[in-house]
């Protein structure tokens, strides 16, 4: 009997040991690191291809200082990627449904590329703060809201993958349920629900995959502005 | 995206020539001031004596 369909976001714990600890390790085991072969097998050979493929994207815009980040991108969309899709498997707990591992991927990776920026070119990242061409009433006005919109940017990034993932399993919690509780009473419109279900997981699969791709990308483009 | 502006082609005088919205040496000058005005708007406020206030209430 589920007593609230907010249990499913509990962080699990055994006997006082945190299990989100398991669930953030397993992406590990999920990717075997490659032999010395050039072609071990089709999911090694599949696997890098994409990892591969990935990154060269993801760093067409960056110049060549912001190449130094790429074994951080690549690893970090690997790992919301795995994590969102095993959370689709009933009964598994989704560590990026927690506010509190979004923030913490998401508030450090900006404040670095921030600082960077301040560091590496002060005047240029400070001048964005005032878009140019700005009428001149209007220029203090607009570098607070600019100011207001930087700070912004990490808490949008861990709030969107975190609504994002936790709005999707709630869905597919309450439309299961209904298709449940309805098939003794209402076969037909049961049968209705659960086609309903196939396509909303359909969904959920593709806004998993690209909400860890639009995390990833963001992040890049706010290095892009200060590297 | 966001390319440095050369500034070359605008040619500023008095105090447009640090304070201005093209060049990115003026866009960075107007963003200090602006923090600056609103540290001292906020110093003002914070710093500001009461005596008014007390003097008022005792009469």
């Amino acid at each position: 009997l589920v007593l609230s369909f907010f249990d499913q976001f509990l962080s699990p714990t055994f006997l006082g040991i945190p299990l989100i600890a398991v669930a953030l390790a397993l992406p590990w085991v999920m990717f075997p690191a490659l032999p010395s072969q050039w072609l071990p097998n089709r999911q090694l050979l599949l696997q890098s291809w994409f990892i591969n493929r990935f990154t060269q994207q993801l760093l067409l815009p960056l110049n060549t200082g912001g190449h130094k980040w790429a074994l951080l991108f690549a690893s970090l969309m690997l790992f919301l990627i795995t994590l969102n899709m095993l959370g689709l498997l009933p009964y598994t707990f989704t560590p990026t449904t927690q506010l509190s591992l979004n923030l913490g991927l998401a508030v450090p990776l900006w404040l670095a590329t921030v600082i960077i920026g301040l560091r590496n070119q002060t005047t240029v990242a400070l001048g964005h703060l005032l878009p140019e061409g700005t009428p001149t009433p209007l220029i203090p006005v607009l570098v607070i809201i600019e100011t207001i919109s930087l700070f912004i940017r990490p808490l949008a990034l861990g709030v969107r993958l975190t609504a994002n993932l936790t709005a999707g399993h709630l869905l597919i919690q309450l439309i299961a349920t209904a298709a449940f509780v309805l098939l003794p009473l209402m076969p037909t419109v049961a049968a209705l629900t659960a086609v309903l279900l196939l396509l909303l997981t359909l969904l959920e699969v593709a806004v998993a995959m690209i909400q860890a791709y639009v995390f990833v990308l963001l992040l890049s483009l706010y290095l892009q502005e200060n590297i | 995206m966001g390319g440095h502006d050369a500034g070359s082609q605008h040619q500023f005088t008095g105090i447009a020539k640090y304070f201005n919205a093209y060049t990115i040496t003026g866009r960075r000058n107007c963003v200090l001031l602006t923090y600056a005005s609103l540290l001292g708007i906020g110093l003002f406020f914070k710093l500001k004596p009461k005596k008014q206030a007390a003097v008022a209430e005792k009469s």
